[in-house]
């Protein structure tokens, strides 16, 4: 199928709501230092560069003309992802397939975002870029302001996901404390973790439960900030991965799907055909594509962590069921007997995750970087207890529509 | 039921503006607050010696980092490189205007620095030729940033 | 809240705009016909002739089977609610829209609670996002019958189908 190809270094920033001090592009350069120094070779060493972020949150359209300097692109060819949330997921497995297909045997993955560089606090400008075209459109057929309003503010630090934590609540018998659970493990988890944004030391659920209703049942301490911050990995072909690190962390299986739209109003204001944005079925089958790739038949047994794409509390409960750790409608009660904790029987997001650092572009290579720092045993302070075998990264995109799953072992297939 | 075909044009609203307030960096920064001094800085790399006119924090061909310590102070004046003379501009509501004076941009490279550095002109585009020497014009207040700069012109 | 902090000292900062409305976009007339429905109280949805699925408001593309949705139908204004969100009462600033405030300009009301859900018409087989009305918050649950409301002055524009109420007759 593919050649074998592992990871050799991870590089990232120090993720905070505010990095002033620098330029987007020393930013970007801050993390691909740390990749090289990590992974022990120079920009010299390098075969391509793959790179992405969401230019409408930065402003930097085109960022790869101004910062592909500190990227080091000069001299190498040079790729730009961008598929939404899972940019960063896109942009992991684009350089694994530089390596795997065999055109190059060294390529770096960097992703980034700065959303300080907007005027607007948080993401609200890069949604304006998101969405304007499709509300001029409704506007024009007569949209009422009022149905805009309460339709999409009400939920808009959240948009479509309240109405998928309300879907799985309703299926599966979750509650709002179960959230609370959740985004107090990240925030305790993140504060074990350098370079996660929001860290807040032995964070509890009922520190959460205190903050103020968004609406129900999403609350402020639930969302994930805007964070600003950029990583990069090094993936190299077996022989020269097995020369330079002790341990690689191998790419065992890829998947990505690519759903219709689900949530909402479509573009052009349509429909979309799909009634409960949390089945999420580009998760099942993107899972399947990539645990068929690794070899994997029974992932609750055989996958010994996650690093799951969760903005909000309730995508870990509902992306685990669907990555298969879980059985359907079951990842709360597990989550609530402290299954998903670091020392626990199946981690999940124990850097922190999305929900305690979003740099929209980074996020999703972060998620594949932090499941390679466990597999390599790496992780510091957040590292889980037992050895990680095959540990599986995912990400999700666009309206909840793209998915990327990548599964990375310590052994090569 | 009838069904339409083709397409309707959906103009976007006027008043809808993203802002952005991009941070710069240190030594952009350092290069900005100079300007008030009427200092043009640059930034000389270490170990390979190639100066970047503005100064930067990598250099794009050994990778080796540079701070502050690595900042040089350009006389000012440099060699004319290329140029071109615009005609006409965007309004910002996708139209052309005719520019009553056309404005001249100019590639310079500036005595001391190895980079390349596109400059606004003030001249007669007949009296430009290659290698001819230009010198700064500065703004008679200077208060740290690019306004500075009133353009480059012919160096007596 | 008690989150580490980050501190580092800020630089300089340039300005700019992008000016996200300088475009004319092209769009299918699809709402066309959807809003045209609204003067005649019709909910208009698209349908795949692969796949049967019925879709509204229409689109062109299904995009399961990838074929053009060339079916049309008119959907009952009679729905289930799929999803619901209730907002906490509508308190000044908490949202703004183009620079304005909604509770200034007089769109929404202080101390309004807002419950947007999702509703599958009968026939259709996706849902429409728009407001609950004349409802309390309590008495909404996943299931719930309701209907179209009508404004009372059909302009043929989306805002025509204003919401829908709890079906309450037996």
């Amino acid at each position: 199928m593919f050649r074998n190809c592992a990871i050799i270094g991870c590089g990232q920033t120090k993720h905070s709501s505010r990095r002033r001090d620098v330029s987007v592009a020393e930013l970007v350069g801050q993390a691909v230092d740390a990749a090289l120094l990590d992974a022990g070779i120079t920009m010299k060493d390098v075969g391509c560069v793959v790179s992405g972020n969401m230019q409408g949150f930065g402003g930097v359209a085109q960022p790869d003309l101004w910062i592909g300097d500190w990227m080091g692109i000069p001299g190498k060819p040079a790729i730009r992802i961008a598929t939404g949330g899972t940019t960063g997921g896109s942009v992991g497995q684009g350089a694994c397939y530089t390596v795997a297909s065999g055109m190059y045997d060294i390529s770096l993955g960097v992703a980034w975002e700065k959303h300080s560089d907007s005027k607007e606090a948080g993401a609200t400008t890069g949604l304006m870029h998101v969405g304007m075209g499709n509300l001029f459109h409704a506007l024009t057929y007569g949209l009422s302001l009022k149905n805009l309003i309460a339709t999409t503010a009400v939920g808009a630090a959240a948009g479509v996901a309240v109405y998928q934590a309300r879907f799985y609540m309703n299926r599966s018998g979750c509650r709002q404390e179960h959230l609370d659970m959740v985004a107090a493990k990240a925030r305790r988890n993140a504060a074990k973790n350098p370079y996660a944004h929001l860290q807040w030391p032995n964070c509890q659920p009922s520190d959460i439960a205190k903050t103020e209703l968004i609406a129900f049942p999403f609350r402020y301490g639930h969302v994930c900030p805007a964070s600003d911050g950029a990583s990069a990995i090094v993936v190299a072909e077996e022989k020269t991965a097995r020369k330079l690190c002790k341990q690689p962390a191998w790419f065992l299986g890829m998947g990505s799907y690519s759903d219709e739209e689900n949530q909402l109003q479509s573009e052009n204001y349509g429909g979309v055909g799909v009634i409960d944005p949390s089945e999420q079925m580009g998760c099942r089958v993107s899972a399947q594509k990539a645990y068929a790739m690794a070899g994997i038949t029974d992932p609750q047994k055989e996958i010994d962590l996650a690093e799951i794409y969760q903005p909000f509390p309730s995508q870990e409960l509902i992306f685990s069921e669907r990555l298969g750790l879980f059985d359907d409608g079951t990842a709360w009660r597990h989550m609530e007997k402290g299954e998903t904790d670091i020392n626990g029987r199946m981690p999940i997001s124990v850097s922190g995750g999305v929900n305690a650092t979003n740099a929209i572009g980074s996020s999703a290579l972060q998620r594949i970087l932090e499941a390679a720092l466990q597999v390599q045993g790496k992780a510091g302070e957040h590292q889980v207890p037992k050895k990680v075998r095959k540990a599986v990264a995912h990400g999700w995109g666009g309206v909840t529509n793209y998915i990327t799953v990548t599964v990375l072992g310590n052994s090569p297939r | 039921m009838e069904q339409k075909t083709g397409v309707i044009v959906v103009n976007g609203l006027p008043i809808v503006q993203a802002q952005f307030s991009w941070s710069v960096g240190s030594q952009m920064q350092s290069f900005l607050k100079a300007l008030a001094n009427k200092k043009f800085l640059a930034s000389k790399c270490p170990e390979c010696g190639y100066v970047y006119a503005p100064p930067r924090n990598t250099c794009h061909r050994c990778y080796k980092k540079m701070g502050e310590k690595d900042l040089v102070e350009l006389s000012g004046k440099g060699v004319l490189l290329g140029w071109t003379v615009a005609y006409v501009e965007l309004d910002g509501k996708g139209n052309f205007v005719d520019l009553k004076k056309p404005k001249i941009i100019g590639a310079l490279r500036l005595d001391g620095a190895n980079s390349t550095i596109f400059m606004p002109l003030e001249a007669d585009a007949r009296d430009l030729k290659a290698g001819m020497k230009m010198a700064l014009e500065w703004n008679s207040e200077t208060k740290g940033g690019w306004k500075d700069i009133n353009y480059f012109k012919p160096a007596r | 809240m008690p989150y580490l902090k980050d501190e580092r000292p800020a630089t300089m900062m340039v300005e700019g705009d992008w000016q996200v409305g300088a475009y004319r976009y092209k769009a299918p007339r699809l709402l066309e016909e959807f809003s045209a429905g609204m003067k005649e109280k019709k909910i208009i949805g698209s349908m795949c002739m692969g796949c049967g699925k019925v879709i509204t408001q229409p689109r062109n593309i299904c995009g399961r089977c990838h074929r053009r949705m060339e079916g049309r139908r008119v959907l009952s204004d009679w729905g289930t609610i799929t999803c619901f969100v209730t907002s906490p009462p509508v308190e000044k600033g908490r949202y703004k829209i183009f620079g304005m405030d909604p509770v200034d300009t007089g769109t929404l009301k202080l101390g309004e609670i807002l419950i947007p859900v999702f509703v599958r018409f009968d026939g259709s087989d996706s849902n429409i996002n728009c407001l609950l009305l004349n409802a309390k918050p309590e008495e909404v649950f996943i299931g719930m019958r309701v209907k179209a409301v009508w404004a009372k002055e059909l302009k043929g524009a989306m805002s025509d189908l204003e919401g829908v109420e709890p079906i309450r007759e037996k």
